[in-house]
């Protein structure tokens, strides 16, 4: 047993515009060393906090998003700093670079020259908006990238009677940005490295955010240019040209449950006996509307969502759901993270697991694993690296650099 | 060259989750093929986005009746051999089989226990290919007590979390997603499932079974909040368009002028030279200048009444205009598009050639969007190995069964005659 890429070694360079994109890679088993610069990425000062206090070491930002990573601290402008980048470079399998733009051209590594270097290097160049074009030079955060590149115009409130809002788009937030071109980046730098296997060559990918984005979002583009309709924005459902009928009802206990109720499928005589079990079914079970032709109005719509409402409103959360299920009908309470910690589930498939933090003196659990293989299981340690916990063995253990040149390059803050 | 070419897969997967990622396995060179039966074609091919072509009016109207007219559905399939099959079939079964012996992967999202039912399970697929790489992407996972429930979109951003945690605070209801990201995310991990499975066959020899699901790859993504209810007892709670973890004030999206009333900029300030900067670009308001907003913990405190005082700026100028002023002033700033927006005003994307033209054999020529990434020397775009659009259906049964499987005429009409084909 071993992870699907444990013959594979990666370099993450960068913020966290990068870093969704090489815990891919720790995660499916490669040996991903971050370089950070002295004194810790801006990344570690993302929040929140262990106990709230805010600390390079306690950001759970950052051991999120950098478990399974090894980690160096290294000034690349420095001189002695830029060499010791260069032995990373030429013993690298992939690196991911997501720092800003120009940045290791400057220092002498384009493309060319890393070619040269170290010719099977896979590159992954991860920029918010490309490395040339006209918005070439803007700035974004998650949330201007989920504004420029479409997905907060599918998200937010119903609109009003008038088709009008009083509500703003909403962006998703929660760094989805990166998630999606992490994700992007990930599957085009398995494609190069699987490339590198039958021919030895490496390459570089460009991968700008915002295109990545654009790309995610699920039909409205198709639906422009076949309709050249604009989509509505619709309270937890698909945006669409027309209002629907709404899928998210309130619980007994204030908070809500995800339902996909089709009135014309098979799934209707599903519902109505659910609905018939817990006293709501109304005259949804009588003969006029056994033929699924007396069901396409929106006076029958609005009496049989409103059946499943009453429904939904007697349960509380973590009610109803299961039998509905059992029924075949997609039927989910809307949970928070942290409330699929226990469920059996995830349990029985090893979804999360623990992580030791040896310094603080216990484990936390973890999201380890988005697939099950038992060839190649996922990572299930260490946790993210501290600052600079990986000097000795990297700059020592890879590039052979001895203790009294590690303390030297310490005191003179190359790392 | 191709990264995945001399990749063959053989593809049962149909609708978003699934579908979505062999299309991403065919921009990258692999010879996906398809298999449909038309009594349980893809939903997709029917539904979504299918009407009158809005850029071409001039064209003949399409055949309402046709499967192969849907937008979604093309675009979805680019790049992929289509052939009709019948797996129930014990013939289909068969020829099913001689495709498996001569592919790499074989990958479907039907609910968990379908291909065992079908005889189709991991040990019959091994058996006539040792090495293959089975790939299974039901909702929920196969191992595991909900084996049998069922999963979409927004089922599997419901149950993740990541529902709840989109949405302006309480009492407003979670908003959602306002697609099914957890398709393109499914999507996703498909695609990566199944490269992660190649690359570690070309280096061992070995094949393998993944049992992969729609919603594990969301609760994936939803760990710094789990950490925070760990380590801190704190259960999530929506911001809105506020930074939920990075101190950021202004962070919202504000209204401005444009169509329908519906216009609206995202602006983002993380640090006091963007918030010089903008107070700069807005005229010097005297408001701004105020105590109450500072600092970014002051601006924080006040953030509604920040909102409303950002809002009568914004909302009599083009989105667009402010957007290039405070971008040239160096504040994060950016219009909420819509799909028009990105496809005839955003020049970047332009730029980035996002849009491609590719043949569809009963469409015709048709726009579709490329993929993401641009690599410096293998080729890669989501026209594939077919170099065209979504198949039709059924489209390449001549280039399947005769050119890969040495059928004869005589023996595609008889299989065809029997429903097998």
């Amino acid at each position: 047993m071993a992870g699907f890429l444990s013959h594979v070694k990666v370099l993450e360079l960068g913020d966290e515009k990068g870093e969704f994109c090489g815990k891919l890679f720790a995660g499916a088993g490669a040996d991903v060393i971050k370089v950070e610069p002295p004194g810790g990425s801006s990344t570690r000062s993302i929040g929140p906090f262990y106990h709230d206090e805010p600390h390079p070491e306690r950001s759970l930002y950052f051991w999120h998003f950098n478990f399974g990573k090894r980690g160096v601290t290294l000034d690349i402008n420095a001189a002695e700093g830029r060499e010791l980048l260069r032995g990373l470079l030429a013993q690298t399998t992939v690196v991911i670079d997501s720092l800003p733009l120009d940045t290791m051209e400057n220092l002498g590594f384009d493309w060319e020259a890393l070619q040269k270097l170290n010719p099977g290097l896979v590159y992954v160049r991860i920029t918010p908006f490309g490395r040339s074009g006209p918005w070439r030079d803007y700035k974004a955060n998650d949330l201007i990238h989920m504004a420029l590149g479409g997905e907060m115009m599918h998200c937010g409130y119903d609109p009003r009677p008038d088709l009008t809002y009083d509500t703003p788009p909403i962006s998703p937030q929660m760094w989805h940005s990166y998630h999606i071109a992490g994700n992007q980046a990930f599957i085009a730098a398995l494609g190069a490295l699987f490339a590198r296997g039958k021919t030895g060559c490496g390459d570089y990918i460009d991968l700008p955010i915002h295109q990545a984005i654009s790309c995610c979002t699920e039909h409205d583009v198709e639906c422009f240019l076949f309709t050249g309709r604009p989509y509505l924005r619709l309270t937890g459902r698909h945006a669409r040209p027309e209002p629907d009928a709404p899928t998210q009802y309130k619980t007994k206990d204030g908070r809500y449950h995800c339902i996909i109720a089709n009135p014309f499928a098979g799934g209707f005589e599903a519902i109505v006996e659910l609905l018939t079990r817990k006293g709501f079914a109304d005259d949804l079970g009588s003969d006029k509307y056994k033929d699924p032709e007396s069901r396409r109005n929106r006076e029958f719509h609005h009496h049989f969502y409103a059946q499943v409402g009453k429904c939904v409103a007697a349960s509380n959360l973590e009610e109803t759901w299961h039998e509905a299920q059992d029924l075949g009908i997609p039927w989910v309470p809307v949970r928070k993270p942290e409330e699929n910690l226990d469920d059996p589930q995830w349990r029985t498939r090893q979804t999360f697991g623990e992580v030791e933090h040896p310094e603080l003196g216990r484990s936390f659990t973890y999201p380890r694993s988005p697939m099950l293989s038992e060839e190649c299981p996922w990572r299930t340690g260490p946790r993210a690296p501290l600052i600079g916990e990986h000097n000795e063995a990297v700059f020592g253990g890879i590039l052979g650099k001895g203790a009294a040149e590690l303390k030297r390059l310490r005191e003179c803050g190359v790392i | 060259m191709r990264p995945l070419e001399g990749v063959r897969i053989a593809d049962l997967s149909w609708l978003m989750a699934g579908a979505g990622g062999l299309k991403l396995m065919s921009a990258l060179g692999a010879e996906v093929i398809r298999i449909e039966y038309q009594g349980r074609m893809d939903w997709l091919r029917f539904h979504a986005q299918t009407p009158i072509p809005y850029r071409q009016p001039d064209r003949a109207p399409l055949n309402p009746q046709s499967p192969n007219r849907s937008g979604y559905f093309n675009a979805i399939n680019a790049g992929k051999y289509g052939i009709s099959l019948n797996v129930k079939h014990p013939e289909g079964r068969k020829l099913f089989l001689r495709l498996v012996a001569i592919s790499d992967i074989v990958v479907e999202s039907f609910t968990a226990e379908t291909m065992d039912k079908l005889g189709l399970g991991y040990e019959v697929l091994k058996s006539v290919k040792p090495d293959i790489i089975y790939y299974q992407q039901p909702g929920w996972g196969k191992k595991g007590p909900y084996v049998k429930y069922a999963s979409y979109g927004p089922i599997a951003q419901g149950v993740s979390g990541l529902t709840e945690q989109s949405g302006l605070p309480e009492p407003h209801p979670p908003a959602g997603w306002g697609f099914s990201y957890m398709d393109w995310s499914g999507a996703y991990y498909c695609a990566i499932g199944m490269l992660l499975a190649l690359n570690y066959k070309q280096a061992t020899g070995k094949g393998q079974y993944i049992d992969g699901s729609q919603i594990e790859p969301a609760i994936y993504m939803t760990g710094t909040a789990i950490l925070d209810y760990l380590a801190n007892g704190r259960h999530w709670q929506r911001t809105g368009n506020r930074s939920p973890y990075r101190p950021a004030a202004p962070h919202g999206a504000y209204r401005c002028a444009g169509p329908g009333a519906d216009r609206w900029i995202a602006i983002a300030v993380t640090n006091e030279d963007e918030w010089r900067a903008l107070v700069r670009e807005m005229g010097n308001p005297g408001w701004a200048s105020e105590v109450k907003f500072a600092t970014m913990a002051a601006r924080i405190a006040n953030h509604d009444e920040l909102d409303r005082l950002m809002e009568a700026w914004t909302r009599e100028q083009d989105g667009y205009a402010i957007q290039e002023r405070l971008q040239k002033a160096g504040v994060p700033a950016g219009v909420c598009q819509r799909a028009q927006d990105r496809l005839e005003l955003d020049p970047q994307l332009k730029h980035l050639n996002w849009m491609i033209t590719l043949p569809h054999s009963e469409v015709g020529p048709w726009p579709h969007r490329d993929i993401a990434w641009h690599f410096a020397n293998l080729q890669s775009d989501q026209g594939g190995p077919t170099r065209r659009s979504a198949p039709c259906y059924g489209e390449d049964n001549d280039y399947v069964y005769g050119e890969l499987l040495k059928l004869t005429k005589a023996e595609q009409e008889r299989l065809r005659q029997a429903g097998v084909i």
